[in-house]
């Protein structure tokens, strides 16, 4: 990788009263790599994911956004920024269709204000059916174009997993956190997935990604990141996190002897 | 084109429905007209945006007293009285929006409350300025621009109220802000997640829907050309509530048909059960909730669905 990363995170610490969910951790992640986060529950993984994305405060450290410093700053500035991310438990917004579903991941990319609105100047419907385009392009695009009119609530756990990332995409994201997309999906599925997140790395996205499953994750992962007890114990790419030996004992365990034989599970 | 078109037709047909009414039809035709506008408003701000305020009549009663107050007590010629109370009404809902949306939905349940309370402790105590419980009457709309509306021509200003209530909220609830206020009401974390600012876009739907049921209390203050403190109280309120629960919402025609059919209900019922009728609300209010949550028009909904050939999508 050349040039500076497109988030640099130094240090970053987060304290809930006595119990430390994240200590001093530091890594990179470059434009367009796909770096995973592994570890066992309770590692910090997510706590991590709410850390860059403001949705926690940390106790100490900085998180950096092309350069700029994203630590304090509120949930909705750092999305503003251009940092999408998608939920462990499917979230989709119940009240509203899909393709509106989808639209609210690209609100940062409106430029129309409630005045705007109100008078209903020109850009404000041209902007809207542009979105509106782009919203069914993406459900299309993760695989979900025969639901187009479907109720999100009747989705599939699969399907909304598929649902999540098309809202998160839509905001045309410099970086897209995904906290672990593939669980409960079928072999057809997660394969999809693979290829789709690939895709989206091929166009310039960075992909964070947290998953457990790690046969999905070995062949997709450029780097990975190791997590225990919230300490970074092992950086490296696939090839060399299998290969060393404290990572293997303190995550992968016994089951690193299954990976050929069909994936280990935390 | 045809949506205009349709649009234009409408308004001229409620307001034809104007100049065929005469006396209590009258007054029936243009109360109703004022709880759909206020029906609309709310909607928007409970409904879609899922906020509970008791505070919609109380802002009424900012609009109706402050123009009355300013324009005839104060001697302020119309058009600054109607620009003052308009902007009476949404610095007043600012300054309630700014600390209560801080928190969970629940303080502005209770902020709402209170400043609805203290609203009308103020107009019952305000003495000379407002008239105490007796209210304030004896004054009348001057002429507008060398127009005097008066008569069927004041119920076509009241259709426009709601036709032009109804055009700026539903240009709202069809754009990036309208998505945003629903995904909101879904989940908050969520939708700041994807970079919606929560307070914000609150604050601004709270501050807006209240200067609108101001808006409608000035309509209402030249109505009758009388105003009393029981009109903006808390049984209004909740009466507006029912409307929009039982007509669906967060749907503009679910509280057009809630406004319409709970307003006209009380004149049919009243006779057959008296005060009775308060009862029969509460136990639609509970059915909607519990067997259509999407309301009447929910219910419109499925009827128009049945009578269209089905189709595969």
């Amino acid at each position: 990788m050349s040039g500076p990363p497109l988030i640099r995170v130094s240090g970053l610490s987060k304290r809930f009263g006595g119990l430390t969910a994240v200590e001093d951790l530091s890594f990179d992640v470059g434009h367009g790599e796909i770096l995973a986060v592994i570890g066992p529950n309770g590692a910090g993984k997510t706590t991590t994911f709410n850390l860059i994305t403001g949705m926690l405060t940390p106790t100490t450290g900085q998180i950096e956004l092309d350069g700029q410093r994203i630590d304090g700053l509120p949930v909705h500035r750092i999305a503003a920024l251009g940092m999408l991310r998608t939920f462990q438990h499917n979230m989709p917004f119940a009240g509203m269709s899909l393709t509106d579903n989808v639209m609210i991941g690209a609100h940062r990319r409106f430029s129309a204000s409630v005045v705007d609105i109100l008078l209903q100047r020109s850009h404000v419907l041209a902007e809207e059916k542009q979105t509106r385009a782009r919203a069914a392009e993406l459900i299309d695009f993760v695989g979900l174009g025969h639901h187009l009119h479907a109720d999100v609530t009747t989705l599939s756990f699969g399907e909304g997993r598929l649902l999540e990332i098309a809202r998160a995409l839509a905001g045309d994201p410099r970086v897209i956190l995904l906290d672990e997309p593939a669980a409960g999906l079928t072999a057809s599925e997660v394969k999809r997935l693979s290829t789709l997140i690939r895709t989206i790395a091929a166009n310039g996205v960075s992909v964070l990604l947290i998953e457990h499953d790690m046969h999905f994750l070995m062949p997709l992962a450029e780097r990975i990141v190791v997590l225990n007890f919230g300490r970074k114990i092992g950086e490296g790419t696939s090839q060399e996190i299998a290969a060393n030996t404290a990572v293997v004992e303190a995550y992968l365990g016994s089951s690193i002897n299954q990976l050929g034989q069909g994936g280990a599970h935390a | 084109m045809i949506r205009t078109f349709i649009w234009i037709a409408a308004i001229i047909a409620a307001s034809a429905i104007a100049f065929v009414l005469g006396g209590y039809a009258t007054d029936v035709y243009r109360k109703m007209l004022i709880w759909i506008a206020l029906a609309l408003s709310y909607n928007f701000l409970f409904g879609t945006a899922g906020q509970v305020a008791f505070s919609h009549f109380a802002f009424a009663g900012v609009g109706a007293y402050g123009v009355v107050i300013l324009s005839t007590k104060l001697g302020l010629p119309f058009g600054i009285a109607f620009i003052g109370a308009m902007a009476l009404c949404a610095l007043i809902a600012f300054i309630v929006a700014v600390p209560s949306t801080r928190l969970e939905g629940f303080y502005l349940a209770l902020a709402t409350l209170a400043f609805a309370q203290l609203f009308t402790v103020l107009i019952n105590e305000g003495g000379d300025l407002t008239g105490g419980t007796g209210g304030i009457a004896g004054y009348s709309l001057p002429s507008i621009f060398g127009l005097q509306l008066r008569g069927p021509w004041y119920t076509v200003v009241l259709v426009l109220l709601v036709a032009g209530t109804l055009l700026l909220l539903n240009r709202l609830d069809n754009s990036s802000f309208g998505r945003a206020c629903r995904a909101i009401r879904e989940n908050p974390a969520v939708a700041a997640a994807m970079g919606i600012n929560v307070r914000r876009t609150k604050v601004i739907t709270f501050t807006l829907t209240s200067t609108l049921a101001g808006l409608a209390g000035i309509a209402y203050a030249y109505t009758d050309n009388v105003i009393n403190p029981p009109v903006f109280g808390l049984e209004n309120v909740f009466l507006l509530l029912f409307m929009i629960i039982v007509g669906g919402m967060g749907r503009p025609l679910g509280a057009v048909v809630g406004a319409i059919l709970l307003y006209l209900a009380p004149f049919f019922l009243e006779p057959i059960v008296g005060h009775g009728y308060l009862v029969i609300f509460g136990i639609l209010v509970v059915l909607a909730i519990l067997y259509q949550p999407a309301g009447l028009a929910g219910l419109i909904d499925r009827g128009l669905g049945l009578l269209r050939p089905r189709s595969q999508s």
